[in-house]
């Protein structure tokens, strides 16, 4: 019974720290720019795929680096040509955009690679089980939540000691005396639209490893995040991390007692934090604080 | 006298609503110009207009030679106008330390040390977020603020707002300091008589149009119309 729930305990983890990757990057994108990216999901397809592309030849710890660089890149190009075009005006825009593309990259990842799962080889080191008794805690489990862990601590280092991410976090609350000061704000919003896309291929080559491929593979993950930056409460960072985790964790848990509720916990959590603090859990710092 | 700025036949609206009339004025090189009138005669959109934040809809906005009408306002600020918004406009979720990193760095003699030097509460509030200052602290910071871009032009929009006559002086003392360190100052103020002391053009907005453009000394002079522009709230205080 204590693997069990150990075991449920650590899916969870790992599965909220899915949900945080993703939420953090739509959260990023929603309080600077005011865009909800229903796509979010179709760059970690992107992301995924690229990295079963380019791991023939470069190995997949190269394809960890070089794709999710490479599916910002293309973020960046979308926001530039279509996304920016939407900046400023009802957000109902930016959401039916962002929702086009989103069946237009499943459905073009359908067409390149087929509608069958693919696999992303990860180096045998990652993937031997720890020990006999926790058979569940593979290396490369713990290097997917020590890969979440360290990106999302870098994250917060840029926003909070670096001048670009000081600009995101006072811009996400007024950008136009950000702009006032001199700063680029067109720039800004492309570079901060790019982390987002970055911590969406990243999770995409992660979830690939363990999961392998498929062109659907975005949709289970942007429900739950969207849920995660409600319980954390909106504009706050810590909150997403907080509300990803803990609902990954719910859930996990719930399946060990009840396996066909652990779907729907995520919502009674959402519910009862939204009766009982309707900011959200860390929802009154005030944005990005 | 060349002009640091000049704007000529301004019409500026917000929507539907006309707000400026076809404004026209300067801001002379390394003189304080002060931007007078009455709440809602439009010296506030005058300013937005200059600095790209609302642009005119007609009318053209030259500044330093260069015609910025149509300009984003990040590319008017990094031509060196520091600007200093009506409400100061603190980024309350940062710090004040980190209020100071956001504006562009254009190389000058104003950097956080010598902001920190000038306004010494600053230094002593370094950590305190933005929310959390008096409205003089707020005042300083956004002063501070605009100065880190070293400015050649710099921008206020009702500095003294809500602010205790003391601290008033010293923003004010603060202002004219800078016309000594050769900037061009664009001053809009409810504070009719202590900006005339500083002033060295004046300006007066009625209704979106010009109803006075001269010198400031024989506007200060003429009594009946600055206790008229002053209105029932008339300071009695001056730089004194």
């Amino acid at each position: 019974m204590l693997e069990l729930i150990f075991f449920n305990i650590t899916n969870g983890l790992i599965v909220g720290a899915f949900y945080a990757l993703m939420a953090i990057g739509l959260s990023l994108i929603l309080n600077l720019s005011g865009v909800i990216n229903f796509a979010h999901g179709g760059f970690l397809v992107i992301g995924g795929y690229l990295a079963y592309v380019l791991t023939p030849y470069i190995g997949f710890w190269g394809a960890l680096i070089v794709s999710p660089f490479l599916t910002a890149i293309i973020g960046v190009a979308v926001e530039w040509l279509l996304i920016r075009r939407l900046y400023g005006r009802d957000p109902l825009y930016s959401l039916l955009l962002t929702f086009g593309l989103a069946f237009i990259i499943e459905d073009g990842t359908r067409q390149i690679w087929g509608a069958n799962g693919l696999p992303v080889s990860v180096p045998p080191a990652l993937m031997s089980a720890l020990s006999s008794r926790f058979f569940f805690i593979t290396g490369y489990r713990m290097f997917m939540v020590a890969t979440v862990a360290i990106v999302v601590v870098l994250l917060f280092v840029l926003l909070r000691h670096t001048r670009v991410g000081v600009r995101i976090r006072a811009g996400t609350l007024d950008l136009e005396t950000v702009a006032a000061l001199g700063i680029n704000v067109r720039a800004l919003r492309s570079f901060n639209f790019a982390v987002g896309i970055f911590l969406a291929g990243l999770a995409g080559v992660l979830a690939g490893g363990q999961l392998g491929l498929e062109p659907t593979m975005g949709d289970g993950l942007l429900m739950p995040s969207f849920i995660a930056i409600i319980v954390g409460g909106v504009g706050s960072l810590t909150g997403t991390l907080v509300g990803g985790l803990l609902i990954g964790v719910a859930a996990g848990l719930t399946a060990v007692v009840f396996p066909s509720a652990s779907d729907a916990v995520m919502y009674v959590i959402m519910a009862i934090v939204l009766l009982v603090r309707p900011r959200g859990l860390f929802g009154e710092e005030g944005m990005l604080t | 006298m060349s002009a640091a700025l000049s704007a000529e036949g301004l019409h500026t609206y917000y929507g539907k609503s006309h707000i400026l009339h076809g404004v026209s004025l300067e801001a002379g090189e390394g003189l304080v110009t002060a931007l007078l009138g009455r709440n809602g005669a439009g010296k506030t959109t005058t300013l937005r207009s200059l600095v790209g934040l609302t642009p005119p809809r007609q009318g053209r906005v030259t500044i330093f030679g260069k015609d910025t009408t149509r300009w984003p306002a990040f590319n008017i600020a990094a031509l060196g106008v520091g600007y200093v918004p009506e409400g100061r406009r603190i980024f309350p979720n940062l710090t004040v330390h980190e209020n100071l990193m956001v504006p562009l760095e254009r190389p000058g003699r104003w950097t956080p040390e010598s902001v920190y030097r000038l306004f010494p509460r600053l230094a002593e509030r370094k950590l305190s977020r933005g929310r959390q200052l008096s409205g003089g602290e707020q005042e300083m910071l956004s002063i501070a603020r605009a100065l880190l871009l070293n400015p050649k032009l710099l921008i206020l929009d009702e500095p003294s707002q809500g602010l205790a006559p003391l601290i008033t002086r010293e923003v004010f003392r603060i202002v004219a300091q800078m016309r000594t360190d050769g900037i061009s100052v664009l001053l809009v103020e409810q504070n009719v008589r202590m900006s005339l002391e500083i002033a060295d053009q004046a300006y007066v907005l009625d209704d979106g149009h010009v109803v006075y453009s001269g010198s400031a000394r024989e506007l200060a002079a003429d009594e009946a119309r600055v206790q008229s522009l002053a209105g029932a709230s008339a300071e009695e205080w001056t730089l004194q």
